[in-house]
């Protein structure tokens, strides 16, 4: 069975790509526009892996992590952080939330995701 | 004895007393021409018609003729007729005339001025026989008058000029005054016991105080007041030389504190304190820098999208492309790189503007760093054949504090520079060198070079060379001033040494002692 993955991410035409991409990866990949919504989701679809975004309507990032933490369901969860800034204040930030990896969209490409993907969950 | 006998005595003694009486007489004439002589006063005896008939020899010397040449003459050949004239009349009628002024040779060179002086001689039976003419000589009075007088208009001048100068000071005064009050700037005058002397109308506004209160108080007096405590903070108890240092009293409310020590003939007089208020330029660059900030921030996600959009473009994600189709996406993708590349460096800029640039220093190995980053170099040296040297001290340099990502960024842009503008074929050499107090990194190029006359605006932003715009149009004009900035926020110093044609060596050094 595939391996399930959440993207959390407000930005239609990044969604478009990277499900295009993950799903050639063979991945199951679900959506959801904001913080809330993949709070929501996350609880139902227990995915092996979190695609999150941080600037965000409704409900960013670091509040998602912050959720999870309180969660020790969700605080399993690995989260993969795909954001545009990459301050080292943020970084460490979500560092200390429970990220385990953080990307910069204009600093890598969609194939460095699925190699991310891979690493935390194999395929 | 006989009558006849007495007769003949009483004769005798008549003739005796006769001879006495002569004798006496003599020796009165004698006595009277000796006075004449020797009078140091000119007199004349002057008949009543007016002819000269006796003159003494002082009279010989003030006229400068000899009495042979006026005895017999008219008295008015040596005077002015007229004034002359109304002496003797006067004279003849009131028996005398005193002081009256005139001239001896009127209107001639040897002129003399003169009083003259004049009592009339009569005969024993009260008839007038002349007069006599005293004159007195009045130049040596009428020098020490003129002499006078030109002291007395010197004084005047001198005294009209401490005047003009008085009024000219108190003009200066007034102008200054009014400058002061005017100036936009507040201004503050301290004497050298450091005690306010002056408060314009600007500086009252900026603390909403008033002159009168504050004035004889010294700066430490001013910490009592709430109004003054952060300027007196500022100011520091001793006066410390200040030069447009900042003072925040409320968010947007800025002023630049500058202090200047008065000296006159190197002597401390006081300090002028000058308050410049920058609220204004300090909101409109905060909204520069920010307006900066969201822009890139917002530009990012669209680059991102291009970017990945063309990358799976590319790797084929989004089915077969042709060799035309490629070669296009190629170049497109080269080109949305170097948009974030400017776009990178805008955030950079104004998160050095911001001042929160550096992210927790880290003791680390420098050339390990530095090991890393020309690697990472090396496909770009081979494709354009540079011959890249590189040494390091034989030992060990120290760690040294360092925000690893952002030194990276700085010697980025320094490699990347040396390798931009050295032609195919040069040469790029990185040398570390390391002393008991710094470390110093060169990156050298036999590339294009910096003109001399734009060696100074190499750092400031948006600054790029004429030959360096020739050659490449791509570069945002903001990589050496970044470099700097990083390498000062490390305590470090960033110089270089450059000829066109020849090449360009930057270098900078870290402190082995660091204050950050």
């Amino acid at each position: 069975m595939a391996k399930k993955i959440l993207l959390i991410e407000d930005e239609k035409i990044m969604i478009n790509l990277l499900r295009k991409k993950l799903t050639g990866e063979g991945y199951d990949v679900t959506i959801a526009r904001n913080g809330e919504e993949g709070l929501e989701t996350m609880r139902e679809l227990n995915p092996d892996v979190v695609l999150l975004d941080i600037i965000m309507p409704k409900m960013g990032g670091f509040e998602v992590m912050q959720e999870m933490k309180k969660d020790p369901e969700l605080s399993k969860i690995p989260i993969i952080i795909v954001s545009n800034s990459g301050q080292p204040v943020e970084l460490s930030k979500a560092k200390e939330l429970g990220a385990r990896d953080w990307l910069i969209k204009t600093e890598f490409d969609p194939q460095e995701v699925v190699d991310k993907v891979v690493k935390q969950i194999g395929r | 004895m006989s009558e006849e006998e007495e007769e003949k005595e009483e004769i005798g003694e008549e003739e005796k007393k006769a001879s006495l009486l002569a004798d006496d007489l003599a020796s009165l004439e004698n006595y009277i021409h000796d006075l004449f002589s020797f009078s140091p006063l000119p007199i004349c005896f002057v008949s009543p018609i007016g002819v000269m008939l006796e003159i003494n020899p002082a009279f010989e010397k003030i006229s400068g003729l000899k009495s042979y040449e006026l005895i017999g003459e008219p008295v008015e050949i040596l005077f002015e007729k007229n004034k002359i004239k109304k002496v003797s009349e006067e004279t003849l009628e009131k028996g005398e005339v005193e002081g009256v002024e005139m001239e001896l040779f009127p209107g001639k060179e040897n002129n003399v001025p003169i009083q003259v002086f004049t009592r009339v001689r009569r005969d024993e039976k009260e008839d007038i026989v002349g007069y006599f003419l005293g004159l007195f000589n009045m130049s040596k009075i009428r020098e020490t008058q003129n002499e006078l007088k030109k002291s007395q208009v010197a004084l005047m001048n001198i005294l009209e000029d401490t005047e003009d100068s008085w009024r000219a000071a108190e003009e200066e005064k007034k102008r200054t005054e009014e400058i002061i009050a005017s100036l936009s700037d507040g201004l503050l005058l301290f004497d050298k016991e450091n005690r306010l002397s002056l408060m314009n109308p600007q500086a009252e506004k900026l603390f909403g105080i008033e002159e009168s209160e504050f004035i004889g108080k010294s700066v430490l007096d001013f910490f009592q007041y709430s109004e003054l405590r952060p300027l007196a903070a500022t100011l520091g108890r001793k006066m410390e030389r200040l030069f447009r240092k900042e003072l925040k009293l409320e968010e947007d409310f800025i002023l630049e504190v500058s202090t200047i020590p008065l000296m006159l003939k190197g002597k401390n007089m006081g300090y002028l304190v000058v308050l410049h208020d920058v609220s204004r330029e300090k909101i409109v660059e905060r909204m520069k820098t920010e307006f900066v900030s969201i822009s890139a921030h917002q530009l990012r996600t669209p680059l991102s999208a291009i970017k990945w959009t063309l990358k799976m473009l590319l790797d084929g994600d989004l089915g077969e492309i042709t060799k035309d189709q490629r070669e296009f996406i190629d170049k497109t993708y080269v080109s949305n790189e170097r948009m974030i590349t400017l776009i990178n460096d805008l955030l950079n800029v104004t998160r050095i503007e911001e001042g929160r640039y550096l992210y927790k220093p880290v003791l680390q190995d420098l050339c390990k760093l530095i090991r890393g980053m020309i690697s990472s170099y090396e496909p770009e040296i081979k494709k354009r054949k540079i011959v890249l040297s590189y040494s390091e001290p034989e030992t060990k340099v120290p760690n040294l504090k360092l925000d690893a990502e952002k030194i990276s960024l700085a010697f980025q842009n320094f490699l990347d520079n040396a390798i931009k503008y050295t032609p195919e074929g040069g040469k790029v050499t990185v040398k570390i060198v390391c002393d008991k107090k710094e470390v110093v990194v060169s990156i050298g190029d036999s590339g294009i070079g910096i003109a001399q006359d734009q060696q100074e605006r190499i750092f400031t932003k948006f600054f790029r060379g004429v030959n360096a715009l020739k050659r490449e149009t791509e570069g945002s004009g903001l990589g050496l001033f970044i470099a700097k900035n990083i390498i000062e926020a490390h305590d470090g110093k960033v110089w270089f040494q450059s000829k066109t044609g020849k090449g360009t060596t930057f270098s900078f050094s870290i402190p082995l002692i660091q204050n950050i």
